[in-house]
C-alpha cells in the first residue's frame, strides 16, 4: 500500500527584503515571493521518509490565491509528486484558525486515508507556528513539533528527535501523525529533471465547495482573530548621547548607573 | 464589571515554570477589574510537590486536574483536557505561556474550541469593554502588531521573560477546587524513549542587570571579559546571535527573535549593532546603555545612553576598576 504524505507549505513575501510604506504596510510592489524556508525542510523531509520507505507518494499543498502556483511548481521540481491549490474568493483573509481548518478539510475530503503530514514548523512572515497543531487537532492525530532529524522510519513507525529550548526528546509514533519539522537552512536545489517534470505537472485547483468547507469557518467570517492596529517599533527611549569622553569616565559613568539601579531595589 | 481571567500554570518536574508567574504579576499590575483564576494540570506526584508553590501564587482560585495520565506533557491529552474545563468554566480572557509546551497546546485547545489565539505576545492589555489587546512581533519583530478576537475567551500565548515577575508576599492561601474529568479515549499515543531536560533559562531571564556582547567583541578571548564583567556586577552575561554564530557564547543566552526575551532593569549592550531582531529581545528592558563605536549604529537611537567608545578598552577599564 501506498505511504502517503502530504506536506503543507506557504507562499511568503521575501523578508530579508521588505520595505515598508509610511503607513506601515509592507510594500509588495515588486517583492519576490518564496517558498516559506522552514516548508523546504518539509519537503525535503519528505523526500527522505520516500528514500526509507520506497512505495511513499508526496502531495504537496498550500491555500493562496493563483500566484501560489509558482511555489507549488517549484515543489515539484524539488521532488514533490502531486500538487494541490486551495483556493477560492471565500479563502481570503483566513486566520491561522480558518487556514488550518481549510486544510484540514481538504486532507479529510482528499486524502482520508494519509499517513503522515509533513510541515515547516512556522512560518517567516508571521512566525505564529500555530498552523500545524491546530490542523492536527481538526484531525485529531498525534503532532511532534520542533523536530530536527529522524531516527528510523519504517512502514509501521517513526522515531522523531524533538528539540526545544526546553528539552530534547526521542519519540516513537505510529501513523498517522503530523509533524513539524524546524530546520530553516535547507536548499534543494532542482535538476532538469525536476523543472521538466514541473513544467508538465497539472496543479490541482480546488475551491470551498470541493474540500466541503463550511462557509462560516472560512475567510474573514471564520477568523477570529483581527488586526487592531499594526505599528512599527518605536523608539521611545530618552537617548541621551555620550561622545568623545574618555573612557576612565565612562567607566565611572557606568558603575554609577549599575550602583542606582541597585539602590532602586532597596 | 469583572473580567474573568484564566491563567494556565505550567508545572514542570514540581516546579511552576517562571513564565506563568510572570504572566500572574502582569495581569494583576495591569488588568484592573478582573478576578484572576489559575488552572494546572498533572500527574499526582507533579502537582503534590508543586503544591506550596501554587497555593502562593497570589490567584483568586486555582483549578487543578490531576491524573496520571498526565505525566508526560502531550499536547492532544492537555488540550481535549483544558477544553473539557472551558466548556464548563466561562472566562473572559484565557493566556499561557509560549513555552515549547505552551506552543503545542494553545493552537490545539484554540482550535478543539475554534476561538483565536494570539500567540507569542510581549504586550497585554485590557481595553475598557473587557477586550484583551495582544501585542506581538511579526517579520521578525520589523511590524508590531495588535491584535483582539471576537471569540471568548480571548486567548493569547506569552513569550517567556517579556514580562517582569514581582514577588509579592501574599497573605491568603489561594482557594483549590479540583476538577475531574473521564479521559475514556484520551491518550497519548507517542512514546517518548528519551527526554532530556535543558537548563532552564530563567535563572539568568530574571536577572536585573544584563551585560551582553555582540560581534563588536571582536574575538572569543575579549568575549571572555563579558563573563567577567558580569560576574563581578553580580550580572548575567547575554550574547548577539553574531556573537553565538561565532563559538563565542552559547546559543541559550543568545537575545532576541530567536533566543530569549528579558527584562532587566539595566541592559548593557557592547558591540552590538541593534538589529530588530535584536532588539525585539530587549524591548521591556527598563534602561538599556549601548556602547558602540559607530554612533551611527541603529542601537545609538534604540538606547536609553548611547555611548561612542571602544568597547573592549571600556571592558578593561571597568573590569580593572571593579577588580581594585
Ligand atoms: C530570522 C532571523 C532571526 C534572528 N534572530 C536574532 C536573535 O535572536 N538575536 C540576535 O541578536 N540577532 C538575531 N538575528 C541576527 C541579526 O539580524 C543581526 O545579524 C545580529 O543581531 C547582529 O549581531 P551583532 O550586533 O553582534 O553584530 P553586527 O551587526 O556585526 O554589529 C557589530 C557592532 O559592533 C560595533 N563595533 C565594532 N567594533 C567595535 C568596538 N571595538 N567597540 C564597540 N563597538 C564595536 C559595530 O559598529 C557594530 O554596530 C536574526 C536574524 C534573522 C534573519
Amino acid at each position: 500500500m501506498t505511504f502517503k504524505i502530504v506536506v503543507c507549505i506557504k507562499q511568503v513575501p521575501d523578508t530579508n527584503d521588505i520595505k515598508w510604506t509610511e503607513h506601515n504596510t509592507i510594500q509588495r510592489e515588486g517583492l519576490d515571493s518564496v517558498i516559506n524556508p522552514y516548508d523546504i525542510g518539509a519537503i525535503q523531509l519528505a523526500k527522505n521518509f520516500k528514500y526509507l520507505i520506497p512505495d511513499s507518494e508526496i502531495t504537496v499543498v498550500t491555500m493562496g490565491p493563483n500566484q501560489a502556483i509558482d511555489a507549488l511548481k517549484t515543489a515539484v521540481a524539488m521532488g514533490c509528486d502531486d500538487a494541490v491549490l486551495l483556493s477560492d474568493k471565500r479563502f481570503s483573509g483566513s486566520d491561522t484558525l480558518a487556514t488550518a481548518y481549510c486544510l484540514s478539510q481538504y486532507i479529510k475530503t482528499f486524502v482520508p486515508d494519509f499517513d503522515l503530514i509533513i510541515c515547516g514548523q512556522q512560518a517567516v512572515d508571521g512566525d505564529t507556528a500555530q498552523t500545524p497543531s491546530s490542523m492536527a487537532q481538526k484531525l485529531n492525530i498525534e503532532q511532534i513539533t520542533n523536530v530536527i532529524a529522524i531516527k528510523e522510519a519504517n512502514n509501521d513507525f517513526s522515531v522523531c528527535i524533538k528539540d526545544t529550548n526546553d528539552y530534547k526528546q526521542e519519540i516513537k509514533a505510529s501513523y498517522p501523525f503530523l509533524m513539524a519539522f524546524s530546520q530553516r537552512d535547507i536548499d534543494i536545489i532542482p535538476d532538469i529533471n525536476g523543472y521538466i517534470k514541473a513544467q508538465n505537472k497539472t496543479i490541482t485547483v480546488l475551491n470551498a465547495d470541493d474540500i466541503k468547507a463550511d462557509t462560516d469557518s472560512i475567510g474573514i467570517k471564520g477568523s477570529p482573530t483581527q488586526v487592531r492596529k499594526a505599528f512599527r517599533p518605536l523608539n521611545n527611549r530618552e537617548s541621551i548621547r555620550i561622545e568623545n569622553e574618555s573612557v576612565q569616565n565612562i567607566a565611572d559613568f557606568i558603575v554609577n548607573e549599575v550602583n542606582k539601579c541597585r539602590t532602586a531595589d532597596e | 464589571m469583572n473580567n474573568r481571567v484564566l491563567i494556565y500554570i505550567e508545572v514542570n518536574n514540581g516546579v511552576v515554570a517562571r513564565v506563568s508567574k510572570e504572566i500572574i504579576s502582569h495581569a494583576k499590575q495591569n488588568f484592573l477589574q478582573s478576578s484572576i483564576d489559575g488552572i494546572v494540570l498533572g500527574d499526582e506526584q507533579s502537582i503534590d510537590s508543586a503544591l506550596f508553590d501554587l497555593k502562593q501564587l497570589g490567584l483568586n482560585k486555582l483549578y487543578i486536574i490531576k491524573d496520571n495520565l498526565l505525566d508526560m506533557t502531550n499536547a492532544k491529552v492537555y488540550a481535549n483536557a483544558l477544553s473539557v474545563f472551558l466548556e464548563n468554566n466561562q472566562y473572559d480572557v484565557l493566556l499561557m505561556g509560549a513555552t515549547s509546551d505552551g506552543r503545542d497546546i494553545a493552537p490545539r485547545l484554540a482550535s478543539k474550541q475554534d476561538i483565536g489565539l494570539t500567540a507569542d505576545c510581549t504586550g497585554l492589555e485590557v481595553d475598557e469593554n473587557g477586550n484583551l489587546l495582544a501585542t506581538r512581533p511579526t517579520y521578525g519583530g520589523q511590524l508590531m502588531a495588535t491584535i483582539v478576537s471576537k471569540t471568548k475567551p480571548n486567548f493569547a500565548t506569552v513569550r517567556p521573560g517579556a514580562f517582569k515577575y514581582l514577588q509579592q508576599s501574599c497573605n491568603n492561601e489561594t482557594e483549590i477546587e479540583y476538577f475531574s474529568l473521564s479521559f475514556d479515549g484520551l491518550c497519548s499515543l507517542l512514546e517518548v524513549l528519551y527526554s532530556e531536560n535543558k537548563p532552564a533559562a530563567e535563572d539568568w531571564t530574571c536577572s536585573e542587570i544584563i551585560v551582553a556582547g555582540g560581534l563588536g567583541i571582536q574575538n572569543k578571548e575579549n568575549f571572555n571579559l563579558i563573563y567577567k564583567l558580569a560576574d563581578l556586577l553580580g550580572a548575567k552575561p547575554a550574547a548577539s546571535r553574531a556573537a553565538v554564530e561565532q563559538g563565542w557564547a552559547e546559543q541559550s543566552i543568545q537575545v532576541g527573535q530567536t533566543g530569549n526575551s528579558v527584562s532587566p532593569k539595566l541592559y548593557i549592550a557592547f558591540g552590538i549593532s541593534g538589529a530588530m531582531q535584536h532588539m525585539t529581545g530587549i524591548t521591556n528592558a527598563d534602561k538599556i546603555v549601548a556602547i558602540n563605536i559607530n554612533k551611527d549604529a541603529p542601537i545609538m537611537s534604540g538606547a536609553d545612553i548611547a555611548i561612542e567608545c571602544d568597547a573592549v578598552s571600556l571592558l578593561h577599564t571597568l573590569i580593572g576598576k571593579l577588580s581594585d
